[in-house]
């Protein structure tokens, strides 16, 4: 996997080295001074100057994650890479003063954060390769005097993934007790990896839901008939049991769907809007959290 | 969510097809060139700045023709800067001469070539004489299939030719090809009387054409809905067509609809915004409409003060060389 994007970059230098020449000559002819054996020693030295300067072995490592994480607009994915590594280089921040020890906390969280999000977790070499980054970014904090990962940086590390969804906060709650360590344990990188997967699955697998219940819900209340939504729950919490173990969020919501078929859906719906009487609403929280509560049973607490 | 096309390419298609090499290289020429801001801000910053301009489109500002042509995203970002830079040519109704326009371009682009301004002006004015007054919108329009097709537009007019002379233009072209092509020779003779060529066979030149294009073809489909609501048509004909279809235009997605090419506020302020930082183009857009189309003095200075952007020096040098570069990082 490390091997095959390796003659790329030097590919962009050699062409780099063709194209100097050129240019160089110019902009020394510009500044006065004698171009021409200056402007052959610049071309020589701008591939040292890109060595020297890290420039090699940064887009080396950019176009390594591009190609791991395939994303549909690489060069917003690169000008958001280059803008993370801008934030964590200790060239940026003011050299002078080293930053406390909770902003340090804080940085490492984010740089996990970003390195978690770079691949979807479909891709699960890029995913898994990422989550080992993740992990040894976290690990690594100077004071410690042997490395590894405490029970509170990776529970903090849950939250902030759950914080920044748009799933309520109580669906997601009850995964976080089931998957979260001692806040003194170490955390080997096996329950690391398996925490951020059933965390990763576990937001999409809400995300969708939350779509089904925009396909049910009526506009004007924002509730869905509950007629209609706990049949539904029903047939969810069937596809998981059916399902062979493996998380797969997408697969998992949207097969109850096409087993209920859409014929079923509306006789349901049909069902419920001739009731005379309307029958007790669902709030949208309370079909996500019902959801993720299915889900959730699924997940192996952490030993 | 995930496209399965995408992740299936092996990485150097990939890589092509999105041009992450040809902008990786272009940011690593404009950091040696620019050594004394990497000290100042870090290299990180340095590419994150490249890599945003490049999304936002301004990344083309003020460079060389070699590279404003290298992608189709970086002839989408060309066709959007000159439409919201020169708007208020349009709005002001004026109507400029082919050299004019070509003046607005270079201002944008030093070494911008007159051929192609000059093939863009022959759209609009067919057979007018060249120095015709064109309104900007018809201008804007024509020139934009005539920028972002322009290797497309040149093989349909070798074909054309070829129909033209009563050739089979695909013997030319793919020498493979059927034999199919014999019995159309003595209609064409006939027709030869008539103006144009016939469209039935022109569409079907061209639909082997999109084909095999590695450039950017307009969408065949409309090519071929053109090509379907006439008998017969000529080859400015068909770049009129093309130019006024308001389907390819969005398919290309760098302009407006025609209706929408004047107002649009949130544009103006933009604009606003856009002229402060360029200091050379205050006085002649905003100021003076006309005077925009008498720049004397090297039009290569104007921009000078964009930060990360500034290639005056590099395009005296690298002008002629322009194409071979071009060629070798569309591949």
């Amino acid at each position: 996997m490390a091997e095959l994007p390796v003659p790329l970059p030097s590919a962009t230098m050699a062409a780099v080295e063709k194209r100097r020449p050129a240019a160089s000559t110019a902009s020394f002819a510009d500044s006065g001074r004698p171009s021409v054996s200056r402007a052959a020693a610049a071309a020589e030295s701008e591939e040292d100057f890109l060595r020297q300067v890290g420039v090699t072995e940064m887009l080396r490592a950019a176009l390594l994650k591009v190609l791991e994480a395939r994303p549909e607009e690489p060069i917003a994915f690169l000008a958001h890479y280059f803008e993370n590594m801008g934030l964590r280089s200790p060239t940026n921040g003011g050299a002078g003063e080293p930053p406390g020890q909770l902003l340090l906390q804080q940085q490492r969280l984010g740089r996990a954060l970003w390195h978690l999000r770079l691949a979807h977790h479909s891709q699960r070499t890029a995913f898994n390769n990422n989550v080992s980054v993740a992990y040894d970014c976290l690990s690594a904090s100077g004071r410690r005097k042997r490395p590894g990962l405490d029970g509170r940086t990776y529970s903090e590390l849950l939250r902030r993934l759950c914080r920044d969804s748009a799933a309520p906060e109580e669906a997601l709650a009850p995964l976080l007790r089931k998957i979260e360590c001692r806040e003194h344990e170490a955390v080997p990188l096996g329950v690391f990896r398996a925490g951020m997967l059933a965390c990763f699955v576990l937001l999409e697998f809400v995300a969708q839901a939350g779509a089904l219940f925009r396909l049910l819900e009526n506009p004007a209340l924002a509730v869905a008939d509950r007629r209609v939504g706990q049949p539904l729950l029903n047939t969810l919490e069937g596809a998981l049991s059916a399902g062979d173990g493996r998380p797969r969020a997408r697969a998992l919501t949207w097969r109850p769907v096409r087993a209920w078929g859409p014929t079923s859906l509306a006789l349901a719906m049909d069902r419920a809007a001739a009731g005379r009487r309307p029958s007790s609403p669902m709030t949208r929280d309370e079909f996500l959290e019902k959801a993720a509560a299915l889900f959730i049973a699924k997940v192996k607490p952490v030993s | 969510m995930l496209s399965p096309e995408r992740l299936a390419l092996p990485d150097y298609e990939y890589l092509a097809q999105r041009h992450v090499l040809t902008y990786m290289e272009d940011a690593v020429c404009q950091l040696l060139e620019n050594r004394e801001d990497i000290s100042q801000y870090g290299i990180a910053r340095f590419f994150t700045e490249y890599f945003n301009s490049v999304c936002q489109g301004t990344h083309i500002l003020f460079r060389e023709f070699s590279f404003i042509q290298a992608t189709p995203h970086n002839r989408a970002s060309f066709l959007r800067a000159f439409w919201r830079c020169f708007r208020t040519v349009g709005k002001n109704g004026d109507l400029l001469t082919m050299k004019e326009y070509h003046c607005l371009l270079q201002l944008l682009c030093p070494d911008f070539p007159l051929e192609l301004t000059q093939k863009a002006a022959r759209i609009v004015l067919m057979d007018d004489a060249m120095d015709c007054l064109m309104s900007f919108s018809d201008f804007l329009f024509a020139f934009q299939i005539q920028f972002y097709y322009s290797e497309f537009l040149d093989s349909v007019a070798a074909i054309y030719q070829d129909l033209l002379s009563g050739k089979s233009p695909n013997t030319v072209i793919v020498p493979t090809s059927s034999s199919g092509q014999h019995r159309q020779r003595p209609a064409l003779g006939e027709a030869s009387m008539l103006e144009g060529v016939e469209a039935s066979l022109f569409c079907q030149c061209l639909e082997n054409l999109c084909d095999r294009h590695k450039y950017s073809c307009p969408p065949p489909a409309l090519v071929k809905e053109i090509l379907s609501s006439v008998q017969r048509l000529t080859f400015y004909g068909f770049l009129v067509a093309l130019s006024k279809h308001h389907g390819i235009n969005q398919a290309l997605g760098a302009l407006p609809d025609k209706g929408d090419l004047m107002h649009d506020p949130a544009m103006d302020e933009e604009l606003e915004r856009l002229l402060v930082q360029v200091p050379g183009l205050v006085n002649s857009v905003t100021a003076t409409p006309e005077a925009s189309c008498l720049p004397s003095r090297t039009p290569s200075r104007v921009g000078s003060p964009w930060r990360p952007l500034h290639h005056s020096r590099k395009v005296d040098a690298e002008s002629d060389g322009s194409t071979e570069e071009t060629d070798e990082s569309e591949t």
